[in-house]
């Protein structure tokens, strides 16, 4: 332990604690502007210096480790004007006026510290010299006139998330932020993951779907979780006057650090699907607005008894919506088919091990977080599930080895050691061949290769996707366990949506095919519906279908009862790693649409079910794939 | 005691500075009992006194030769000099036009505009002042008093009368410092 002074507090750090965090923990605030919790100090911007009793200058805190014996004073006069010729400094580098950028009155970091200080104005004259604003990005505005050269975007983007696109040309005051060798950022390897834009402390980088539409003083925050994948990453959905102003990644969540990708920050906001308002049903052959009354009793008529219905749900559903939807159509109607869109294809094999092994066999994503050799089956981190790809890309620079093992195209390929084959329906004789490379050595080069990669590593992961999971039978998962025993690997599966594994906990698993079913129920929610899907129920005599969003779907539906979109209803969800997560609810629904609770409970006493269920017990009554924890 | 003198004048900016100072509203009263109001640009007194005033304050940015002869006039007539806004302050929006140059600011709304025959003159009769680069007051001459904002708000700009009036200098910090 260290134990150091700090105005005149005494306090005990540990040993690699900075100056700065010992400021913190000492309760003494140091202003920064290129530091960030989540980042590699840096000890570009000068805002964070302190003065150091034997020092001859004035040192930064920030990168400074504390030592024995220290002496820190943080508010002498010169420190106090150190501080404040650093900000007139970075005021005169660019066009930092503040009257014209979207970041002003609370939002910007700079300003904010320019407040603190008691800046009235500026001593020094800015550069007059104008830079061009890249607007060329779909979400994404780079105006290098506000930037401050802090680089907390280039460490993010590599850092963070292992992509690299963001650098620096030129040095001083030449500096100029640019995507990969100054290209466009529009035209850049840019992922559109929008972190960039989260930690920029100035006006630099916006994002253009919430410019001016609401600063941090006018908006309310709604913290949750994301529901565009199964990774579950905590997610803040700002909203102003029940509107939905931007999507941030939760800075102090416990997996995702800030992290969420572009199906998370920037497509929900580009919705446009035309949405429903009102009941319709189907009368003399065109679907017509109907009243709820009409709808109701219409749907009642239609499903009296189970025989010859199947019941479908979307696994972007709550786990509350799914449950009570399998209470009314598998226990109280008893449909002959309940289950869920994904018909378990990305859940089934592996959750039959685990009923059979009695005990959960899947690791957390931190697994993912810190591992120095990941084997990808059948898996696209880079399209799918981007932000446990970002986990894998960012530790590649520090030796972490990436095997991708598929046979179709695959962008993760790119940032692979090892690539290998991986044909679809041969994962079984593919997990034998390496488990035979480790276990006596004989295999042709490619297997050696991985084998010699997986047996080397410490802390090995196995990621497999949803090709992997629908192929695998119970060979293919018992090689697995046998493989990933052999060399200690953590195994993750990547499931679905947003709730793929809280429809796997339900059952919700079975297979569905159109043929002979007389009705289809199907709880669609905010879900796009599929084309196959929308061509499987053309056939069904009687389709009712519970949908946010206009689409062919329920057009071709019979009776359409229209239900809230994610923000608009609370819910929980359950991710690929056993995060049991709530949502709240961050904007109020349209008049006359209920939430898909409500509207469950509507239908299910128009069909005369009472429908009696917990959904957590019964979330929780199969064993796991991998361990349930609330967080 | 006599009650101290206040002038006010404007230069580079859009008259908001003195809107938001009107926005004090009865509270102008107040004001009035504490200060004798003198030359502004609202009031028929243009000119600050010549046996000067305690308290001058200037709206807007200095734009030009003209500009400059106003805030050196309210200058050396004034004990004590408030830039009031941002345009006093910084140089404000008109200042976006350093970016490119006058002559390309004169050319864009004398000669290019949508609005203009086809002649497009720039005026250049010789009584005209001259344009300058857009600066804020202090670089033209010493500032006492910063009141940035845009505009200033109104409890901003009474709270810094009062404190003047009773010969105290504002302090603009906290609730009361704001750039835009």
């Amino acid at each position: 332990m260290i134990n150091l002074t700090i105005d005149g507090k005494p306090i005990e750090v540990q040993e690699g604690t900075t100056v700065l965090e010992a400021a913190e923990a000492a309760g003494v605030y140091v202003p920064t502007l290129c530091h960030h919790p989540q980042l590699t100090p840096y000890g570009g911007c000068r805002m964070c210096m302190v003065e150091i009793e034997g020092a001859k200058t004035l040192q930064p805190s920030c990168t400074l480790p504390a030592a024995n014996g220290m002496v820190v004073t943080t508010n002498s006069d010169k420190v106090l004007k150190a501080r404040n010729f650093v900000l007139t400094l970075i005021f005169s580098e660019r066009n930092h006026f503040c009257m014209y950028c979207p970041v002003s009155d609370g939002d910007c970091e700079l300003q904010n510290r320019a407040y603190d200080e008691g800046m009235t104005h500026w001593d020094l004259q800015p550069n007059w010299q104008p830079f061009e604003v890249d607007a060329s990005h779909p979400f994404i505005v780079l105006d290098n006139n506000r930037c401050i050269l802090c680089r907390r975007c280039v460490r993010a983007c590599g850092e963070l998330v292992g992509n690299y696109t963001l650098g620096f040309e030129e040095r001083g005051a030449d500096s100029m932020l640019v995507a990969d060798y100054d290209v466009p950022l529009g035209e850049s390897t840019c992922i559109s993951c929008g972190t960039c834009v989260q930690i920029c402390p100035t006006g630099a980088l916006i994002d253009r779907q919430s410019a001016y539409q609401g600063k941090e003083t006018e908006v309310d925050h709604n913290i949750g979780v994301c529901v565009e994948c199964s990774v579950g990453c905590q997610r803040d959905v700002l909203t102003r006057d029940n509107r939905l102003v931007r999507l941030e990644g939760e800075w102090d969540a416990v997996l995702n650090n800030g992290l969420v990708c572009d199906q998370g920050r920037f497509i929900p906001l580009e919705e446009d699907r035309p949405r429903l308002l009102s009941p319709l049903m189907r009368k003399n052959g065109s679907l017509k607005a109907a009243t709820w009354q009409e709808a109701l009793a219409f749907l009642g008529e239609k499903f009296g008894k189970g025989k010859g219905v199947a019941a479908l749900a979307s696994t972007r559903q709550s786990a509350e919506d799914l449950a009570l939807f399998k209470s009314i159509f598998a226990d109280s109607l008893n449909a002959e088919l309940v289950t869920s869109l994904e018909e378990g294809k990305n859940t089934a094999s592996l959750a039959k091990m685990a009923d059979k092994l009695g005990k959960p066999f899947e690791a957390s994503l931190d697994a993912l977080k810190d591992t120095d050799a990941v084997l990808s089956l059948e898996l696209d981190l880079v399209n799918e599930h981007q932000v446990a790809g970002f986990f894998v890309k960012r530790q590649l620079l520090d030796g972490t080895k990436l095997i991708v093992a598929d046979a179709k195209d695959n962008s993760l390929a790119e940032h692979a050691s090892q690539t290998i084959s991986l044909k679809a329906g041969e994962e079984t004789q593919f997990l034998t061949a390496i488990l035979a490379a480790i276990e006596n050595g004989h295999a042709d080069l490619e297997f050696a290769a991985v084998a010699k990669i997986l047996q080397a590593a410490e802390k090995p992961c196995i990621v497999y996707g949803s090709t992997f999971a629908s192929n695998a039978n119970d060979e293919t998962i018992e090689t697995l366990l046998k493989l990933a025993n052999k060399i200690g690997a953590a195994l993750i599966g990547v499931k679905g949506n947003a709730n793929s594994m809280a429809a796997a906990q339900l059952g919700l698993e079975a297979p569905f095919t159109s043929d002979g079913y007389e009705s289809v129920f199907l709880m669609l929610g905010d879900e796009n519906p599929s084309q196959k899907l929308v061509k499987a129920l053309e056939d069904i005599p009687f389709v009712a279908v519970m949908a946010t969003y206009s689409s062919q779907l329920t057009a071709n539906a019979d009776v359409v009862f229209p239900v809230t979109m994610w923000a608009e209803q609370a819910g929980t969800y359950l991710s690929l790693d056993g995060r049991l997560q709530a949502i709240p609810q961050a904007l109020e629904a349209p008049e006359g649409v209920l939430t898909s609770q409500q509207t469950l409970q509507k239908i299910a006493s128009a069909m005369n079910i009472d429908p009696a269920y917990d959904w957590k017990a019964s979330l929780l009554a199969r064993v796991p794939t991998v361990e349930i924890k609330e967080v | 005691m006599t009650k101290p003198k206040v002038a006010s004048d404007w230069l580079c900016g859009c008259a908001g500075c003195h809107m938001s100072l009107l926005d004090i509203d009865e509270r102008i009263l107040q004001v009035v009992e504490l200060v004798d109001l003198r030359a502004t640009p609202i009031t028929d007194l243009k000119e600050p006194d010549e046996d000067g005033v305690t308290v001058g304050i200037l709206e807007g940015g200095i734009n030009n030769t003209y500009n400059e002869e106003v805030a050196k006039k309210m200058r050396e007539r004034c004990k004590i000099l408030v830039a009031l806004g941002d345009c006093a302050v910084f140089g404000g929006v008109p200042a976006m036009r350093n970016f490119f140059g006058a002559d390309a600011a004169l050319k864009r709304a004398y000669v290019d505009a949508e609005s203009n025959d086809s002649e497009g003159k720039i005026p250049s009769d010789p009584e005209l002042a001259k344009m300058t680069r857009v600066r804020a007051v202090h670089e033209v001459v010493p500032v006492d008093v910063h009141i940035p904002g845009c505009p200033p708000d109104a409890d901003v700009i009474f709270y810094a009368l009062v404190e003047l009036a009773q010969g105290r200098i504002p302090e603009i910090k906290d609730e009361n410092l704001h750039w835009h």
